[in-house]
């Protein structure tokens, strides 16, 4: 009755899951480490502006010479370290999304080699210990779509920021913030959730 | 077969992913993400087939992420369809895609390197099947990159293709939003009927600049930056703009006039240039016209003290200056008060030419019938030509409400068997009478008009005949006219005593030519201020001259038009009623705002060419006013207006003779119950000097008097009723009148 793909096929999406499992932590702590620096962007940005609209020969610290000049150098030089090491952190992410969707390509490749000798029921049928195939299956693009388009989103932001922009610079850290999608994040933990049983079979 | 659509959902926005059951999925030989085309009356989408996640049957959530342009704007609204729609596509990993980038704004296009926007498509575009012309909706990303049309793929023989990390992607171009939906837009305008000639000259204003550039600069000629369109409301100068550049491919940024006007001092100004901004930006995408609808009321006359408008009019006027020929794009202004403009405007290097659209002529308004009447189950016996030679006045814009009086007529007469109904003649026919011209509407001559037919009016078969010829001929059968190289006449006066018919005749001339008619009495031109009831003539003649065959008809001229030498004095409101009246009929010519559409050239057809040739003549022969004029005081009028090429047929409605009398009183007695012993010979004999009107209010009285001798239950009328009616009257005319009558007043 069963197929002898199916064994193969449950043995790649076993480890496609053991995959999303882990990259889902790495996900997690890169961008874990991104907020605090998207944070300091933010900040320099707030003090920039402040240099700026500061007339500093007015004030005490006159005395230094071309004090505002060493300061503005000073903090776009702390934003440019800060950019350089969120695009390391993109690369991470990159790297991440890019193992795991060559990952999910290989199911899928697979599910096409061997599509004439799985019928439809076999493809849809769920049991107490297994979702269906078809179900893990969407749930593995939809994981790979996710970091697709998160990635593309935090890229596209981080790309627009220039140094004389502020007002681009000042709100970076609400629309990193706002990039975050937690529902999709939930339908990735649910989806981990339903195939634990699978994964340990 | 048929499923149910229902709408998508949430969790499978942008995945590309069709939703249906698995017997559906199996039946059409469907595997797991496997692509297929889906069918819409609007267009098609590509998508991959996934089973319900509830495994139910019967019900279909696809994913518009790729589909064709014109589904893109207008989602489907059906709720079932067939399963035939359903096709499964075969589709190979592509080597190569060209595709042009639509983005959200022009900053982003500006500011960013091509080179991030190649990554972010590419990375955005994994994964996709695509076909070629189709469009990538990328909203779902949330960045500034909104679609992606692929204008062409590289692959083996097949419609579709899938995107993968391994496929090179070009981009070709980088259009923003707003010009690309403008441009889809422009794609499904309906057509314009009778505006060729108009239209083509725009183009030509429009391409050349476009299309031969070098030509252009080689022979140092600036193109022209400024259009003026003129016309009345209704023509349909907004639409032809719209229809235009969707044609020429430009971008058109739209203006109403009183949009622009704020409430603060100098918001005005400040919207306008941001306007011309606006536009400035598009144009750097490709050709662009700014488009100012209204523009009398943007830029009205300058006046001495020191209004606001008069910034605004400035600032209009130096922003068109300040359109230099780098900037690519025209400045079109619609109006219909052209007069009412700041005259400054209307120079050259501001608005360099000026299009004038008349109301339509027989032709131009066959065309509208038909373009409107394309979309509609028309019944075949409708004649366009003849319901275009029965709607004299009527612009484009009433034409289409026309159109759609008569399709609510034939729904109201039976929405039972609504899916074979079919407009006939009948249904445009009532239509008509609901729907008046917008060029008569609000004039003060306009005149429902009860239709008389030549029969209900008894004797006179001389004047009738006269009268046929002289109004019914040209009207009906101008060719005939054309062949003999007669002129129409201009106009008609009749004369003769009171109560003999003048009025009636005007009106069965009227109902039997089929034209527009406006009638006027002296109280309608009578104001108290100087110059206004001249003023309210011209507008007359304007209006009918719109309007064109029309009859003007003057009723009791000479209460209206005294002659110069009677005793009234010379400056009096008379005579200056006459010279404006002198004026337009025999005036030197038309004013230029009052052109109508030219002759348009024409094929050698056979049977068309000859029709056509047929309503050419009609357009030849009825391009003025003809004016009927009545009076009973002919001796009162100037004998300038009664000279050949004014009035030139003279009338004379004499007083009924025996005969006529016959007829007249067979006429009125039509609808009474006459008693056997009446004899109207007899009546005839002693009604001598009877004009019409009396023979009428005889035969009233006699009926009267029979309800009053029969207690309301008289059922016939007796001779002797009439006999009695006829001892208390008396004739109306005198011999000493009549004789006055005689000698012709010319």
């Amino acid at each position: 009755m069963s197929s002898p793909a199916l064994p193969l096929i449950h043995q790649a999406l076993r480890k496609s899951f053991q995959r999303l499992e882990s990259s889902q932590k790495v996900w997690a702590s890169v961008l874990a480490e991104c907020s605090p620096l998207i944070a300091s962007v933010g900040n320099l940005a707030e003090q920039l502006r402040a240099l700026s609209s500061l007339h500093l020969p007015s004030t005490p610290l006159n005395v230094f010479p071309d004090l505002e000049d060493r300061l503005r150098f000073k903090l776009l030089h702390a934003v440019d370290t800060a950019l350089v090491r969120l695009n390391e952190q993109m690369c991470s992410l990159q790297s991440v999304r890019d193992s795991f969707s060559n990952q999910v390509s290989a199911v899928f490749q697979l599910y096409e080699q061997n599509r004439d000798s799985l019928d439809a029921s076999t493809v849809m049928e769920r049991s107490a210990m297994a979702p269906s195939i078809c179900d893990m299956m969407g749930w593995l693009q939809d994981a790979e779509h996710h970091y697709r388009q998160q990635f593309v989103r935090r890229k596209a932001l981080l790309q627009t920021l220039r140094a004389d922009e502020l007002s681009l610079l000042e709100s970076s850290p609400k629309r990193w913030k706002s990039l975050e999608s937690p529902s999709m994040e939930e339908n990735i933990t649910d989806a981990l959730d339903k195939v634990s049983f699978f994964i340990e079979e | 077969m048929s499923v149910r659509l229902l709408p998508v959902d949430p969790s499978d926005q942008g995945s590309q992913r069709c939703r249906m059951g698995p017997a559906l999925m199996s039946a059409l030989g469907l595997s797991l993400g496997s692509p297929l085309l889906i069918s819409f009356p609007r267009g098609s989408c590509l998508c991959t087939a996934w089973p319900r996640t509830d495994l139910a049957e019967g019900f279909l959530q696809t994913d518009l992420k790729v589909s064709s342009p014109s589904l893109m704007s207008h989602p489907p609204t059906q709720l079932q369809m067939d399963h035939s729609k359903i096709t499964p596509v075969t589709c190979s990993i592509l080597r190569c895609v060209k595709t042009t980038v639509i983005v959200g704004s022009v900053e982003f296009k500006k500011r960013t390197p091509s080179r991030l926007i190649h990554e972010l498509v590419k990375d955005m575009l994994k994964g996709l099947y695509v076909q070629t012309t189709f469009v990538v909706n990328l909203e779902d990303f949330d960045t500034d990159i909104k679609y992606v049309v692929i204008e062409d793929i590289k692959s083996d023989s097949v419609s579709g293709g899938l995107i993968t990390s391994k496929t090179g992607l070009e981009i070709v171009g980088i259009l923003t939003a707003r010009y690309y939906n403008s441009q889809l837009q422009n794609q499904n305008m309906v057509p314009l009927g009778g505006l060729e000639e108009v239209s083509a000259s725009l183009k030509e204003i429009l391409q050349l600049p476009l299309l031969y550039p070098g030509t252009l600069t080689s022979l140092c000629v600036t193109c022209p930056r400024g259009v003026l369109l003129v016309g009345p409301p209704g023509v349909g100068k907004t639409q032809l703009i719209h229809k235009v550049t969707g044609e020429v491919g430009a971008s058109l940024v739209v203006t109403r006039g009183p949009e622009v006007v704020g409430s603060r001092p100098g918001e005005s100004e400040e919207k306008l240039r941001a306007v011309f901004e606006r536009a400035r930006f598009a144009a750097e995408e490709g050709p662009c016209v700014l488009f100012l609808d209204e523009l009398d009321s943007l830029c009205p006359k300058r006046t001495s003290s020191s209004a606001p408008e008069n910034r605004l009019v400035a600032q209009l006027l130096t922003l068109m200056d300040g359109v230099d020929q780098s900037d690519r794009f025209l400045v079109v202004g619609a109006t219909n008060r052209p007069d009412s403009l700041d005259p400054a405007l209307r120079r050259p290097g501001r608005f360099d030419r000026e299009v004038i659209i008349g109301p339509p002529t027989v032709q131009q308004r066959k065309a509208i019938l038909t373009v409107l009447c394309a979309g509609m189950p028309v019944c075949p016996s409708v004649d366009m030509a003849e319901l275009a030679q029965q709607t004299t006045g009527y612009v484009g814009a009433d034409l289409s409400a026309l159109c759609r009086e008569a399709a609510m007529n034939a729904i109201r007469e039976d929405n039972k068997y609504l899916r074979e109904q079919t407009i006939g003649m009948k249904h445009f026919q009532e239509a008509l009478k609901v729907v008046l011209p917008s060029c008569l509407r609000g004039s003060l001559g306009r005149t429902e008009l009860s239709p008389v037919s030549w029969e209900q009016i008894g004797g006179l078969d001389e004047v009738k005949f006269k009268l046929r010829q002289s109004v019914e001929w040209p009207m009906r059968y101008p060719e005939a006219f054309v062949r003999m190289g007669l002129h129409r006449p201009r106009g008609v006066l009749l004369y003769g005593p009171p109560g003999c018919a003048k009025t009636t005749l005007v009106r069965a001339v009227a109902s039997s030519s089929h034209c527009a008619f406006l009638s006027v009495s002296g109280a309608d031109l009578y104001s108290p201020y100087v110059g206004d009831s001249e003023k309210a003539l011209a507008q007359l003649f304007h209006q009918a001259r719109a309007c064109a065959p029309s009859i003007l008809f003057l009723d009791e001229i000479d209460s209206l038009i005294s002659s110069r030498s009677s005793a009234n004095g010379t400056n009096s409101a008379h005579t200056r009623l006459l010279s404006v009246l002198l004026n337009e009929m025999d005036g030197i010519g038309l004013k230029t705002v009052e052109r109508r559409g030219a002759k348009v050239l024409q094929a050698e057809g056979v049977e068309e060419g000859h029709a056509l040739e047929k309503m050419d003549h009609q357009e030849v022969c009825n391009k003025d006013v003809m004016v009927i004029a009545a009076t009973n005081r002919p001796e009162c009028l100037d004998s300038a207006l009664l000279r050949p090429g004014r009035l030139d047929h003279i009338i004379y409605i004499p007083p009924p003779d025996q005969q006529a009398r016959l007829c007249i009183l067979k006429v009125c007695t039509e609808s009474m119950p006459l008693g056997p012993d009446v004899c109207l010979e007899e009546l005839v004999e002693k009604t001598e000097l009877y004009s019409g009107a009396d023979l009428q209010n005889l035969c009233k009285e006699a009926a009267l008097l029979a309800l009053q001798e029969e207690n309301l239950e008289a059922s016939a009328l007796k001779h002797r009723y009439f006999v009695q009616a006829l001892s208390r009257m008396r004739p109306s005319l005198t011999e000493q009148q009549i004789n006055s009558y005689q000698k012709t007043p010319r």
